[in-house]
This record gives C-alpha cells, structure tokens and sequence, in this order.
C-alpha cells in the first residue's frame, strides 16, 4: 500500500458534550423524510412528541394527509373514536382531543411509538466540517414504528358485537391463549363480560392478593413481571416534548454542540490490543 | 398484421385513435384490456403496434421538467436543512406541476368517471403546498434526502460522459380521452402520498443526468450535485442492486464525503454538513486530556502529565500541532466530570482521518491506533440523529443521517500490536530457575 497516494488528511475531534442525549432515531420502512403533509401542515397540525422518561419510550405524532383522495374520513372517526377509547385505558391520551368535544373523535395522527436497540459496538456520530471530521457518541437508538393498538379495541368490539363466531373482518381472535394461563372463560351472553376478562389477567399480576389470580393456576413468575413491567410503563406519565426541526434556534444550538471546540490532542489510554482483548469469550 | 390485430384487441375501443367520445362502455373494455400499466413496468414490452404518431406530450413534458427543477432548486438553495433532498425533492416537484393540465392518471380503473374529478383535485391542491414547504426540512417527495445508497453516489465522471437524452420516454399509442400514460417510475412524483417507485438503472442514469443539466446555475458545489446524485441513488438501493459497481462507487464516495472541504459558498443558516454514522468496535477507547488542571478537585479526572507514556507523541508529526487549549480544557473536564455521571466531558482532537487516492479510508487514532473505514450496509429508510433536551423538554432534529460507515481495527496493525504485548508478557515473565531453559 506504499503506492497508495495519500489524498488528504482531517483531524477528528471528539466531543461527549451532547451525551446522554444523543440518539438515533430510525423509521424502518418510511423511506420519506419526516414532514408534515402540506396539505395537514395547512390546518396547523405540525409533528409532535412526547416521551417517558423512565421507560425510555418516545412518540412522535406525524400529522395525516386528510385529503379525501388519500384518506379516508368515514373511516377515520370509527378508528379515531377507537383510539380514543384505547387511549383512556392505556392512560395514553394526548389532552389534545379536547378541543373537538363537540365532534367525533378522528384520527389525524399517525403515532410512531420507539423501541430503544441495543447497541452492536460505539456508534459515533460524525459530521464534517472545515476539513474536520467531529465525532459525538450515540446514547440510544431508537426504532419508531406506528402504532396501531386502536385495533385492538376494535376488534374487541367486533368481537363482543358478533359474539363468539369469530369475525371474517380483518381481525382476528387475538394471539393464542397462554399455556400458563388457563383458557378464558368464554360466555356469549354476558358481552360486558369480555372485556374484563381481558383485564382480569393483568388485574391478578398486579394483585398478589387476589383470589381470582390464584384461582386460576396463578402466572408464572417471568409473565408476572413482564406484565408489571407493562403495566409500570403505561402508568407512567407522558411528557410532551416541543418536536423541533432543524431550523429553529435551538436546534441551531444543538447541532453546534457537536463540534469540538477544543483543538487539544487528548491523550488515548486504551491500546488497539483491547479490540481484541475485551471480545467476551475470547 | 397480427400486430394490428392485437393492437385492436389490446387497444380495445382505442383502436381508433380519434378518440370516440361514446358511453362509457366501450372505455370500459378498453382500458380493461389495454393495461399498459404492465406494459411499462416491464419496460420491454412497449406497446409499440400502433403506428400513429406517437404522442408528443410525453416528450413535452420532458423538456418542461427541465427548467421548472432549476426554480425550486434555487428556492431550496437558500432554504434550510439537508441539503441533498432538497435538491431532489424540488425537482421531483418542480416536475409534477407540469402534469397538471395533463391529466395524469394511471390507466386503467383509475382512468374511470369520477376519480377523473377527483384526481384533478387531487393534483391542484398539493402542488401549490409543496413550494411553500421546500425550505423547510429535510427533503422531501422523490427520495428520502439522505443519501442512503449503498451505491452512493456515482462518479462524477460518469455524469459527464454520457450527455444522453433527458428521458427516454417510450412511446405509447395515442391514448383515450381521459386515460393518461404514466411510467411506472413516474408514480412517486405524481402526489405527496403516491407510493415509491422502484427505478431502474437506466432510468437512474439518465435521471443523474437531468439533475446536472438542470442545475447549471446553482452554486453548484461537488457536494450538491453528490448530494442530488445521492438522492437518485436511494432507490438504486431500494432495488437491493448488488453489482460489483457499487464497490467501486463506493470507494470513491468515501472519498467524495471527507475529501471535499470548504466550500466557501455555502450560506451560514444553511446546515449542509452532512451526517455520518460510525460504528466502532467495543471498548471505544478512552482519551484523557493532558493539559494540567488548573481546578485541584478534578485531578481525578485527567492523568498529571508527569505519567507520560513513551507513545504519547508518536503521531505528533502527522497531526497538527496542538493549539493553544490550556485553560478551556482543564476548565470543560474538571467540573464536568463531577456533574456527569457516567462520562467526563471530553473535547478534543483524537486523531486523524486519511483519505488515499484508492478510496480506502483510515482513521489514525493516537496510541497506534489505526482503524479501517469503510462503507456499511445503507438503510433504505429515515434516520435521524435526534437530541434529546430533556431539561427544556425539546426534541431537536438534527438532521437525517446520511452514510454509515463501520470502523475496524487495521488488522495488520493489531496483530502486530499484540505480538508486541505478548513477547513484552513473556519477557516480563521472571526466569529465576537457572535450570531452565528459554526456548524460543
């Protein structure tokens, strides 16, 4: 490789200034960048989020394109009214459907909601400026997809409506029962019924107490604290966060923040040895 | 003959092309049979029997997407985000305005009554929506505006050789009043919501070369026009092309991202930098500053320069000098590190990044660190690098991520480096046996 011509060299900076709060967000299958339809963006809707801290769960509401060519609105109030029903029960409302007490419920928002990945390795994040190459370490990545649980209370109405025949809609039954719960009672009569005994199992794993859950055969343990875990994240709080794009001030602020201002050569204590020392297993 | 027996077949009521303005029954059967939505898809199988002339408002509309691009992409010059979607989004839809008066609709069912009206509609109200939108973010319509390919950019050279014809547009027989002929890869630019259009090499090609005739005027720096050519290139990637040509392009890109530096006209609220997505190997390593703190309480933090290491400056003549830092640095690392938890503030200079003219990219690290980059597998969907404000409860967009790259330890380098450590091991190792004897 001595023939190889060097054609130019940058100096990397590294910086941590941003870290913990550095992130990646991806959006598998949006081959599009994230906007406002114009034609949402007209009626003042614009790109919101909000987040739970703890849980480290993020949403971003993207605005829909209402137009009637591409969306349907008869089918968007039966959906939005889904939704909202859906949203008192996971205590995941907005507080924004406020203003529209006199109308239907729609939806005019598709909720992207984020998976934090695990990591393969430090992600950096470079961005190259006056012949600089800066690096920022990535805290966490995020993968955002919409979600659709509004569907599930739908079909749980339809189910409820259409009793026990199963529906040839595009709902199905749900996932196949648990093997270590006993199988749901089923009653077609009693319609109220049903929708309690989907709760009833998440009510046992909180209830240690509870005759209903030891009645049933009790859960076992890694499902009852997986459905605590469930049931701690929906009671957490949403915090809204200002969704701002690239262009505001802050952001401005921010993004400058990625650039090192130091032009100090840092001394590096690790060894190119510890690539290969620090694989576990080896 | 047989060929004018099935155009008249395939043709249907079409087969005149004079357009019979009857019911709408015979439109009916004709549009079913036609189906030159499949035509074009293949490509190959053009309807080409009729020999009327061909229709020339294919070609007209070819020529007018030409200058309209050049308005918004002046507009998208002075807007603001990433620069490279903008550039293509514009065009995508400086282009659609122009199919206004025609009708585009695809034929065959959607050719049909009333979603004549509402496609109409349709086609007014966004276009006039989109200019407006084209400062604004990233970019937009066409393509994700990030450069995601893993083709990245095709060389410029090949842009300039081949100054073929805009767009090769087929030619159709002449439609039904009403029915318009859409290209397949057209679909995307036809509405904000049309689906994504899968494009063909060739047609890749010859879109590279529309873009640089069409921007002639902007301050067109190397990176914009890599920057469009990366956004016609995304749907290369879609399309999972896994030609040996994409290492090549590949090599060079890498080239293209680090090795061009300021451009002076670039605006200062315009962000052109672009965003890079690096991965290293676990541990990343950890650098310390070593200027001497002028805070005693942060002594824990950085290392006395007195424990100096004999490799410290063994890449002090490849790297600029280090300037004069002092004070910010021991200031920035010393309270920092009692507020941050998990990480001291760390600000500075790391090493350097080689770019050699065979397109491999290396990052010499201080220590004798030298690591390999090179290209990664390209998503073909969003990414962006978000900062979470939580303090302000603000979630700023910092832009989409355009590349990402993986970093590795330069093998050679490694081996050396820990053949080195193991014989320094093994002469650490205290012989104090006489009787033993050193084999090797």
């Amino acid at each position: 490789m001595d023939d190889d011509e060097l054609i130019s060299v940058l100096p990397i900076h590294y910086s941590n200034s941003l870290s913990p709060n550095l992130h990646i967000h991806q959006f598998p299958l949006l081959s599009r960048p994230l906007q406002t339809p114009p034609a949402a963006a007209v009626s003042g809707k614009r790109i919101r989020a909000r987040i739970k801290p703890i849980t480290r769960r993020l949403e971003i509401h993207v605005p829909v394109d209402p137009r009637p060519e591409v969306w349907n609105g008869e089918r968007s109030k039966s959906l939005g009214a889904a939704r909202q029903e859906d949203d008192c029960e996971k205590n995941q409302d907005t507080g924004k459907m406020k203003q529209m007490e006199g109308e239907e419920p729609r939806l005019i928002e598709v909720r992207m909601r984020s998976e934090l990945i695990p990591q393969e390795g430090a992600y950096m994040l470079g961005v190259v400026r006056n012949g600089q190459l800066h690096l920022q370490p990535i805290n966490e990545t995020h993968q955002f997809r919409p979600t659709l649980t509004y569907l599930d209370v739908m079909s749980r109405k339809s189910r409820r409506s259409r009793g026990d025949a199963g529906s040839d809609e595009d709902s199905d039954d749900g996932p196949p029962p648990d093997p270590d719960e006993p199988p749901p009672v089923q009653t077609a009569a009693k319609k109220e019924k049903k929708p309690l005994e989907v709760k009833e199992v998440q009510v046992s794993a909180r209830k240690v107490a509870d005759d209903k859950g030891n009645l049933q055969g009790g859960l076992s343990a890694v499902r009852r604290e997986m459905l605590l875990a469930i049931r701690a994240e929906e009671e957490e709080v949403w915090q809204d966060l200002d969704f701002c794009d690239g262009e505001t001030a802050e952001g401005h602020e921010a993004f400058e923040a990625v650039f090192s201002q130091n032009e100090e050569h840092l001394e590096c204590k690790s060894d190119i040895t510890a690539f290969l020392k620090d694989i576990e297993g080896l | 003959m047989a060929d004018s027996t099935i155009s008249t077949s395939n043709a249907g009521a079409s087969s005149t092309p004079s357009g019979t303005p009857g019911p709408s029954v015979p439109k009916a059967i004709g549009s079913l049979a036609k189906k030159p939505s499949d035509v074009t898809r293949q490509g190959s199988q053009k309807l080409k029997f009729v020999p009327t002339l061909p229709s020339r408002r294919k070609k007209e509309e070819v020529k007018q997407e030409a200058p309209p691009p050049t308005i918004p992409n002046a507009s998208t010059d002075r807007g603001r985000g990433r620069g490279r979607g903008r550039g293509r989004g514009g065009e995508g839809r400086g282009a659609a305005p122009r199919p206004v008066p025609v009708e585009m609709t695809a034929s065959g069912p959607f050719a049909m009554g009333p979603a004549l009206a509402g496609t109409s509609a349709r086609r007014s109200a966004p276009r006039s929506n989109f200019t407006p939108i084209v400062p604004l973010g990233p970019g937009n319509a066409t393509a994700l505006g990030a450069g995601l390919s893993g083709a990245a950019a095709p060389s410029l050279k090949r842009e300039k050789e081949t100054v073929a014809p805009i767009i090769d547009e087929d030619d159709y027989s002449d439609p039904d009043e009403g029915v318009e002929i859409i290209d397949m890869e057209n679909v995307r630019q036809m509405d904000w919501m049309a689906p994504e259009s899968l494009r063909k090499e060739r047609k890749e090609k010859k879109k590279k070369i529309q873009v640089k005739i069409e921007d002639p005027s902007s301050p067109s720096s190397i990176k914009k026009k890599e920057e469009e050519m990366n956004i016609e290139e995304v749907d290369l990637a879609n399309a999972l092309d896994l030609s040996e040509s994409e290492e090549e392009e590949e090599l060079e890109d890498l080239i293209d991202d680090f090795a061009v530096q300021g451009e002076a006209d670039q605006d200062a609220d315009i962000r052109q930098e672009r965003l890079y997505f690096f991965q290293f190997p676990e541990p990343f390593p950890t650098f310390v500053s070593n200027i001497p703190l002028t805070s005693p309480t942060a002594m824990s933090v950085d290392e006395p320069p007195s424990d100096s290491h004999p490799r410290k400056v063994s890449f002090a003549a490849d790297v600029k000098p280090p300037g004069p830092s002092g004070d910010p640095a021991g200031a920035s690392t010393g309270p920092d590190a009692e507020q941050t938890k998990e990480l001291p503030k760390v600000d500075g200079v790391i090493g350097q990044l080689e770019v050699y003219r065979s397109g491999a990219v290396k990052m010499r690290l201080s220590n004798g660190i030298l690591m390999d980059v090179t290209g990664a597998t390209q998503p073909s969907f969003l990414q962006q690098a978000v900062h979470l404000d939580l303090q302000n409860k603000r979630l700023h967009i910092m832009g989409e991520v355009n590349k990402r790259f993986v970093v590795s330890p330069e093998i050679d380098t490694l081996l050396h480096a820990m053949e080195l450590r193991d014989q320094a091991e093994a002469n650490a190792m205290p012989i104090d046996d006489t009787n033993l004897i050193k084999i090797g």
